[in-house]
């Protein structure tokens, strides 16, 4: 059946950006999927969803002392979204829940108001071209924010 | 009927699944297809068997064409239609399709499409297609339609869909959108299996406007049931 779909704003334009916002370091990132996976008894869990896109993130975290000794997450969602969840998987552990605050707002200012990125975790760089694209901020934030509500589970009493 | 057949038959139907009990009258030799296997001592050809899974789809009973004293019964669930993406087409999908008999169950992971309101007297899972259909257990007589526009949520809907016994899948988007489609499935270790892909969805009614591309993707998904992929 022959059908043209409608197009939302120029495909050239789409593919322009897509291109400058999914590039190998995204690529990369999102096919390590450093992180992946569950943990067998965590202190905490938090499943949160982009309710417009569909990407959702569960987090899970065991805790030592205050800091993150294990983190695993499971993630449905873009590449953006997976990228970042990847770099949690990286960086996190041994951090405690100021510094991921910290972090996570840091990459909210990278990506609304072209901050630098957060110091220390070096593969967040990948995300600068995300700032401009407001419709991605999240998909790059939510793994951040899932993290810090597994955070909030961990501190919980159960 | 032996024993072991009509409890297999039992559990099957009892599962809510489909299966068809083919019995050769001159011996009263008998075996049952539930859509994927098929068990029992009665030894069909290839091409029967697949006669046997399109009058399963239909659920039709009567005797094998072609052959000469073979009994097909089957015991198909209603048929379901299984639209992925609770987008504007599956708001006229949806009814379309219950009317015309078809269970049917909208997927869509972004909870803001699949409301309630949106979709009333519909059921409608927010979950991820992959995930939803391990639930659903895809059968003989489903039919799988993704609508999403969204790679991300169509593709591992149709990849779980392809490695299922569906009667239809079908995909919407244009032949440009199939091709980057079908490519990407066939990186992901589907080439054999791309072409079953019913893209772009729909019989060619002319019409562009959601309800029409609704109707004419309903129509094809009857012609399939009751006419195999040759028609």
């Amino acid at each position: 059946m022959r059908r043209r779909e409608a197009s939302r704003g120029g495909a050239g334009d789409d593919e322009l950006s897509a291109s400058r916002i999914y590039h190998e370091a995204i690529k990369a990132l999102a096919t390590a999927a450093i992180g992946h996976g569950a943990l067998a008894a965590p202190d905490g869990r938090a499943l949160v969803d982009n309710p417009l896109c569909g990407d959702r993130v569960e987090m899970e975290v065991n805790l030592s002392g205050g800091r993150i000794a294990a983190l695993a997450h499971q993630v449905k969602g873009c590449l953006l979204c997976r990228a970042a969840a990847s770099v949690i998987g990286k960086h996190a552990a041994g951090a405690d829940p100021g510094d991921i605050e910290r972090i996570s707002m840091g990459v909210s200012q990278m990506l609304e108001k072209q901050a630098p990125p957060p110091a220390g975790w070096q593969e967040l760089d990948a995300f600068v071209p995300v700032h401009g694209h407001r419709s991605r901020y999240r998909c790059v934030e939510l793994p951040f924010q899932a993290l810090l509500a597994a955070l909030r589970a961990a501190g919980e009493p159960r | 009927m032996k024993r072991a057949l009509y409890e297999q038959l039992q559990a099957a139907t009892a599962a809510g699944a489909s299966a068809a009990v083919v019995t050769r009258l001159a011996d009263g030799a008998q075996s049952l297809f539930d859509g994927e296997r098929w068990e029992g001592g009665l030894e069909l050809a290839g091409e029967q068997r697949a006669a046997v899974h399109r009058m399963l789809v239909a659920n039709r009973s009567g005797m094998l064409a072609g052959a000469e004293n073979l009994f097909v019964r089957s015991y198909a669930r209603p048929p379901r239609l299984i639209v992925v993406g609770a987008a504007h087409i599956s708001q006229f999908l949806a009814p379309m399709a219950a009317l015309a008999g078809f269970e049917v169950i909208v997927i869509d992971p972004r909870r803001a499409f699949a409301s309630a309101e949106r979709f009333p007297g519909v059921t409608l899972i927010d979950a991820w297609p992959d995930q939803a259909f391990e639930r659903l257990k895809l059968d003989a007589t489903s039919a799988v339609v993704t609508l999403t526009h969204d790679p991300k949520i169509d593709d591992p809907a149709l990849i779980a869909a392809l490695g299922s016994p569906a009667f239809y899948v079908g995909a919407l988007g244009s032949t440009r959108t199939h091709a980057k489609r079908a490519a990407r499935l066939t990186e992901a270790g589907l080439g054999d299996k791309v072409g079953r892909i019913h893209a772009p969805v729909g019989l060619d009614l002319g019409g562009r406007a959601p309800r029409e591309i609704a109707v004419s993707i309903l129509a094809e998904v009857i012609q399939v049931r009751y006419r195999g992929e040759a028609a």
